[in-house]
């Protein structure tokens, strides 16, 4: 028996629809021939570049699913839960589908273990084990659309200009069909938390003000987004793609008539303008330190992490 | 109770065996990889029986629910607090008891008395997979998570038994 305690807000947008045609879009990486030809296409030079890239992006969306799996605990309604669920399953299949490729392009040891983590994304494994179910529904609601549009506006769109494989491509219209519907609950979500009563609003904006939110935010996201930034533009990424990416956050958001009422998503959305600005003092004064500071942080002070960071696999099929 | 040979029963794409209901009772799978698929409160009746035989297990959970190791008469405010110190007895890994746990906004179920699901599921040729299942292939089982499972046979629970997606 399944009973709802609170009656959410009414937005009119038709979750059970979604939630349908998540069920009847899935896809597997049994369906993507892994060993078609293509994977010569990735040249020696291409390899050396782009694997701390992909092993970046596995770990962001091994990390991104457990941010879902941390929202479906906090979701309005069932019928949001159950969609959390999928979305949280859904990133864990993007990051084994890049592992898989990682794994075609020869881009594993012998014995085709994941990358090791770097610090930054060690600390926000932390942070989400400690923290991750207790975070407001405002706050990682806000956080996660904002990943999302940088990891599809920016960080795909680059790996598909470098790389000409066929095989990546393809991976990538699976992904990015799914993104894009990830991208459209994340907002209508928003608009749900927005049209909710601003007493709720505010009290749940003000628990964002707790010291693990304040430290989490600038002690793990802004040196691990900063890393992957800098990374990234070094590899060859334009700077315009960020800028398209963070604009294409605040575009969605501004569409909507309640989002604009959630401080988080200002707050975020402010953070994002002075992170793809490399001129902002944000960087000077607060990002980069903090870069450098987290260098310093030895991974063994963190202890073991949970089990979910062991799911990772690059093998279509399991027996 | 259905059957697999029941001609009412719905066919999958599946080509392994499909065990219903109760058929899986009295039964020996040595040597064989099996999978269940089942809310936590059916998988807790199956899964330590299946475990004892069979070469490995996939519990494929649809939904945990709140277990108690002993038959304690306590109404549901006492018996939920009794069943979540339990589990935290009994399941040391925090991710596994995490997915353990029931949400305690949409699942009203009561606890259920079983002393044996936790200690199945921590046996090492047992596996407690969580992601949604959304088909039923030759060979196995697709799970949202990308992966093919496969498994020599499959036991479904009751509500898994009247999915229609799965025989599609």
């Amino acid at each position: 028996m399944t009973t709802t305690t609170e009656k959410p807000a009414v937005t009119g947008y038709d979750f059970d629809a979604m939630l349908q045609t998540i069920k009847d879009k899935q896809w597997s990486l049994a369906d993507i021939d892994w060993n078609a030809p293509g994977a010569e296409l990735v040249t020696d030079e291409v390899r050396a570049k782009m694997r701390p890239f992909m092993a970046d992006l596995v770990w962001i969306e091994h990390v991104g699913a457990r941010g879902f799996a941390s929202l479906a605990k906090k979701a309005p309604t069932p019928t949001i839960k159950r969609i959390y669920e999928y979305f949280h399953a859904e990133e864990q299949k993007h990051a084994n589908a890049e592992l898989a490729l990682m794994k075609r392009w020869g881009m594993l040891d012998e014995d085709g273990n994941p990358p090791e983590p770097n610090i930054n994304v060690k600390l926000a494994i932390k942070v989400l084990d400690d923290y991750g179910d207790t975070l407001p529904l405002t706050g990682l609601a806000t956080l996660i659309p904002l990943l999302e549009c940088a990891l599809d506006g920016a960080l795909v769109k680059f790996l598909l200009d470098e790389v000409h494989d066929p095989v990546c491509h393809e991976v990538f219209r699976h992904i990015n069909s799914d993104e894009a519907r990830h991208i459209t609950v994340d907002f209508q979500v928003l608009e749900l938390i927005g049209a909710g009563p601003l007493h709720k609003l505010l009290i749940e904006s003000l628990a964002l003000l707790s010291p693990q939110v304040i430290i989490g935010l600038v002690v793990v996201f802004t040196p691990l987004i900063n890393k992957m930034r800098d990374n990234i533009v070094a590899m060859g990424l334009p700077e315009q793609k960020l800028y398209n990416a963070v604009k294409r956050f605040a575009t969605i958001g501004s569409r909507g008539a309640h989002t604009s009422r959630i401080p988080a998503y200002h707050v975020l959305k402010a953070q994002a303008a002075m992170v793809v600005d490399r001129t902002s003092p944000y960087h000077r004064l607060l990002a980069d330190p903090m870069v450098r500071l987290t260098s310093f942080v030895p991974a063994k002070l963190l202890g073991k992490p949970q089990a979910w960071v062991d799911e990772l696999t690059h093998e279509p099929v399991a027996s | 109770m259905t059957t697999r040979s029941s001609p009412s029963s719905p066919s999958s794409r599946y080509d392994g065996e499909l065990i219903r209901g109760e058929e899986w009772r009295g039964r020996a799978f040595t040597g064989r990889s099996v999978a269940v698929i089942a809310p936590g409160r059916e998988a807790a009746i199956v899964v330590p029986e299946i475990v004892r035989t069979a070469r490995t297990v996939k519990v494929f959970q649809e939904e945990p629910d709140w277990l108690l190791p002993l038959p304690l008469p306590l109404p549901r405010a006492l018996a939920v607090p009794a069943a979540r110190l339990s589990l935290r007895l009994r399941v040391r890994e925090p991710w596994t008891r995490r997915r353990l746990t029931p949400d305690a906004r949409f699942n009203r179920n009561r606890p259920l008395v079983d002393g044996r699901y936790y200690a199945a599921l921590q046996e090492p040729h047992c596996t407690l997979i969580t992601w949604p299942v959304y088909a039923l292939v030759p060979g196995g089982i697709r799970s949202a998570e990308g992966i093919e499972h496969h498994v020599d046979c499959i036991i479904l629970g009751a509500t898994a038994a009247h999915r229609e997606d799965l025989f599609a």
